[in-house]
């Protein structure tokens, strides 16, 4: 290009540089909410085979039922339990009734009033076996059966003490339908449940899209929203874009303006984005670990378990291939849980110090391969990778840490399975290492994931103590948590806890369970719920 | 193409008036219906089995997939409603007897009949294979024949593009067109919205790979055809180059495109999964690909049997078309 071309070329480019930034500068700057619009969510999370959260109960369903169903409580930022259908509740001294106080001025957008008895027959609901509910079932573990004391007091009974009731009931897994629309058949229900949510489900168009329209009769949001009457969107196109890829082109391309399940090459590449935002909101219950086996060999010696975890480099596969977009955590919980306890010391990554563990441990030979041998047995460990529950990046992050281990001299073996074939390998107790996400609202997740009891597989094969811990000490300990009311001992109950099962090295902790949206920056007021971090567009308006 | 499908009068006038060709042709299409009938049943029958033997419960993929942590309860439900607490040999009796008379059953995952599935979902598919295949041969049929008249360097351009368009992989080719055509350009949408705008993308996806395979058939076709003894006699005739090529040797480069077509539709419905999913377009292939995760064996059953059933059609379909395209196929048919 020659000198005199540059000049005019120059002129026009900033001219145009100009004129854009004169666009810009033009565009809607609205501080008060604007009413009206569609938003387009697309979700990359599955589609729900079911609309009603109460059947199965998975996170797809938590997603899009936050916009038309709601709980009978909720939680802060704080993680304190907050007013929601209930404005009220009491405990009796035994700890074996709950009386909950309902609003009196809410009705379900079929028209039937929110009552006592609603209530008790979406328990009966959730309970009945016809409902195959998993989630809210196992949540309603301990509680016998709901009574009307009277038309907006309903009365929780009791099998034994639950201090986790509350983060139970806040769960989008048990929100509260009407109990006429329940009385359909289930796959009526499925395809339009009814709530008192701000949205109203008028469409599901398959592997396309579900429409939500504005339910104008709204009247009970949550006590921590941030406005008072009707949502301000018209309706939500809730889309369903499997692919990560296009999903992200359709944001840059505006033809949806929020996308879910974005992976961290992703989050990266949409920094440089202004017109782009990006939400990370960690789901509660357990961080993402792997999980020890220790009731088989090698992983039943704890200084096994313990030079795996020195030997393995976490902190530089975690920034190296999730790009800083998630921090590296030290616990069995979740950084949003209040009650989590971090020990980063436990997990210094020191070659030497596995050395040592190793010799001390009787794996004292080396093979050929460099790893270790003991009485002619190869120190060798299992790890099923389920590629359903793992993304891409973990994969490699597992990778990683097979080759640092290496170095200690483990052979660690990664099979990338099927889920099917995923819980078929551990229902077998064939692995010696694995990774599963465990999402529930509050600490009590650490009895569903430590107890002795989550050892005994349910009838499905399924159960949820993959590391097997089985220590009547701990048992105890997260026993008497899950009865006390007392939020204070309760509290170091759960600090107890968490000691012991890391200081037993029978997991090594990641990083939160991921949960990450990007919006278009004239998307405002979308937020998620301090429960299960979904997203709710209530307060959600569009700035155009 | 649709040119060279055109019947020759003469010959369904013989056709017609002999007997013997008309027991003939009862006996292939005889044949031909038996054939499709025991494709059916060992579709049907290798299918079922197969979920069968993967391990997993299929109450489980009932009730929200494997993992759940449904009670003893649900499961038992499940087992009796879906008629999973029989013997392996009645279920699969029991299920030969409604596919018989066209039940395929209910989609554990969905919630929905399995027809009622593959009717909501089969017209999008058809669609886009359809636009696809006739894209396809439209772009092929223009490279081969760009290539076979344009000269030396046409012809090796023309090789070169068929050969890459022939080796994309259609995940590739699809991201690289939305990349292009609606990141970069933002003419069109990068996932599927209704009218023409959604479908552009797609098609050209499963276009692409299909024309490289088409074109390089065609190309060998015509310039084999170009140089055989029927040209020449017609040139000594005195017929023009244009009329030469147009006329007789595009009919002669018809022939192995049009036998390409039924492996043709197979490649279109396996690229059909990855196409749907990538755009989110609603279709067969996005409903196979989800039925196969969450282990949903009668929605399985259902699109393999449809996707077979339809392959059958097609091939005897393009049977038909050489018959009347290659007139040699009848008179050796006749001879026999």
């Amino acid at each position: 290009m020659t000198r005199t071309r540059t000049l005019p070329l120059l002129i026009a480019a900033s001219s145009a540089i100009v004129l854009l930034s004169g666009c810009a500068a033009a565009a809607p700057q609205n501080t008060e909410p604007v009413k009206g619009g569609t938003l387009v969510y697309a979700t990359g999370d599955a589609e729900p085979s079911c609309l009603d959260p109460h059947v199965g109960g998975n996170f797809p369903q938590a997603i899009i039922s936050t916009q038309y169903l709601e709980s009978l409580v909720s939680k802060n930022v704080d993680g304190e339990v907050i007013a929601w259908l209930a404005t009220e509740w009491t405990v009796a001294d035994d700890g074996l009734s709950w009386d909950f106080t309902l609003r009196d001025d809410v009705t379900f957008t079929d028209g039937t009033p929110f009552t006592a008895d609603a209530v008790a027959a979406n328990v009966a609901h959730l309970k009945d076996p016809a409902t195959a509910s998993s989630t809210g079932y196992l949540a309603l573990d301990k509680v016998a059966s709901v009574e009307s004391v009277d038309e907006h007091t309903a009365r929780f009974n009791l099998t034994e003490p639950d201090s986790a009731l509350l983060d139970s009931l806040s769960q989008p897994w048990l929100a509260i339908e009407s109990p006429a629309a329940l009385q359909r058949p289930q796959e009526v229900n499925c395809e339009s449940p009814v709530g008192t949510g701000p949205f109203v489900v008028t469409g599901w168009n398959r592997q396309q899209s579900v429409t939500l329209e504005r339910n104008d009769d709204y009247v009970s949001p949550p006590a921590d929203a941030a406005h008072e009457g009707v949502a301000y969107l018209d309706a939500i196109e809730w889309r369903f874009l499997p692919d990560s890829a296009s999903r992200y082109a359709a944001l840059r391309a505006g033809t949806v303006d929020v996308i879910d399940s974005v992976q961290p090459d992703t989050i990266i590449a949409a920094e440089d984005d202004d017109a782009i935002e990006h939400i990370d909101a960690p789901r509660p219950g357990a961080s993402n670990r792997i999980e020890l086996n220790s009731s088989v060999a090698p992983f039943d010696d704890i200084a096994v378990r313990e030079a795996f975890i020195r030997s393995a480099n976490v902190d530089d596969a975690v920034s190296s291939l999730l790009f800083g977009t998630a921090d590296r955590s030290y616990s069995a919980l979740s950084s949003i849980e209040k009650a989590g306890v971090s020990e980063p010391d436990l997990f210094d990554y020191d070659q030497k110090e596995a050395a040592r563990l190793l010799d001390e441990a009787g794996w004292t030979e080396k093979d050929d391969d460099g790893y270790r041998v003991k009485n002619g047995k190869r120190l060798e460990v299992d790890f099923p990778v389920s590629t359903n529950q793992s993304i891409p990046a973990e994969v490699s992050l597992f990778e990683q840490l097979q080759s640092t281990t290496k170095e200690a001299g483990f052979k660690v073996n990664l099979e990338p399975l099927d889920l099917s074939s995923w819980y078929g390998v551990l229902g077998e107790n064939d692995y010696n290492l694995v990774s599963a996400p465990y999402t529930k609202v509050g600490p009590d997740v650490l009895r569903i994931l430590f107890h002795s009891d989550s050892t005994i597989p349910a009838p499905s094969g399924y159960f949820a103590n993959h590391a097997q811990v089985k220590d009547p000490a701990l048992d105890a300990v997260l026993d008497r948590a899950s009865e006390i009311t007392d939020e204070d001992e309760r509290q170091e109950l759960y600090a107890e806890a968490q000691k012991t099962i890391l200081d037993g090295y029978f997991i090594l902790p990641l990083y939160d369970q991921q949960n990450h949206y990007l919006l278009r920056s004239d998307v405002e007021g979308l937020r998620t719920m301090p429960t299960v971090a979904t997203p709710t567009l209530f307060d959600t308006w569009l700035d155009r | 193409m649709a040119g060279s499908l055109t019947l020759d009068p003469s010959q369904l006038a013989r056709a017609g008036g002999q007997r013997g060709r008309q027991s003939r042709w009862l006996r292939w299409l005889l044949l031909r219906l038996g054939g499709v009938v025991f494709v059916l049943w060992a579709v049907a029958s290798v299918t079922f089995f197969a979920l069968r033997l993967i391990p997993g419960d299929p109450a489980e993929a009932i009730l929200g997939g494997p993992g759940s942590q449904a009670s003893e309860e649900a499961l038992a439900q499940a087992r009796a409603h879906y008629g999973l607490d029989q013997p392996l040999a009645t279920q699969y009796l029991v299920y030969l007897g409604r596919l018989a008379i066209g039940d395929l059953g209910s989609s554990y995952a969905l919630r929905q009949s399995v027809v009622s599935v593959i009717g909501d979902t089969l017209g999008p598919t058809l669609v886009l294979a359809v636009l696809s295949l006739a894209a396809a041969v439209l772009i092929a049929l223009t490279l081969a024949v760009w290539s076979t008249r344009g000269g030396r360097g046409a012809a090796a351009l023309g090789s070169t593009l068929e050969i890459v368009a022939a080796a994309v992989p259609h995940f590739w080719l699809a991201i690289s067109l939305i990349l292009v055509f609606s990141t970069t350009l933002g003419w069109l949408p990068p996932v599927s919205v209704p009218g023409v705008a959604g479908l552009v993308l797609p098609v050209l996806t499963l276009a692409v790979p299909l024309a490289g395979f088409l074109g390089q058939v065609m190309r060998e076709a015509l310039l084999d055809a170009m140089e055989s003894p029927f040209v020449l006699a017609a040139r000594a005739r005195g017929e023009g180059e244009g009329g030469l090529f147009w006329r007789h040797a595009l009919r002669h480069a018809a022939i192995p495109a049009v036998g390409l077509v039924g492996w043709a539709f197979g490649s279109l419905i396996s690229g059909a999964v990855v196409v749907e999913t990538i755009f989110a377009r609603q279709g067969l292939g996005r409903s196979l690909l989800s039925a196969v995760q969450s282990r949903d064996v009668p929605l399985v059953i259902g699109v393999v049997l449809v996707v077979a059933l339809g392959y059958m059609l097609v091939t005897t379909l393009t049977d038909l078309a050489d018959r009347l395209i290659d007139p040699r196929l009848n008179r050796r048919a006749q001879q026999a």
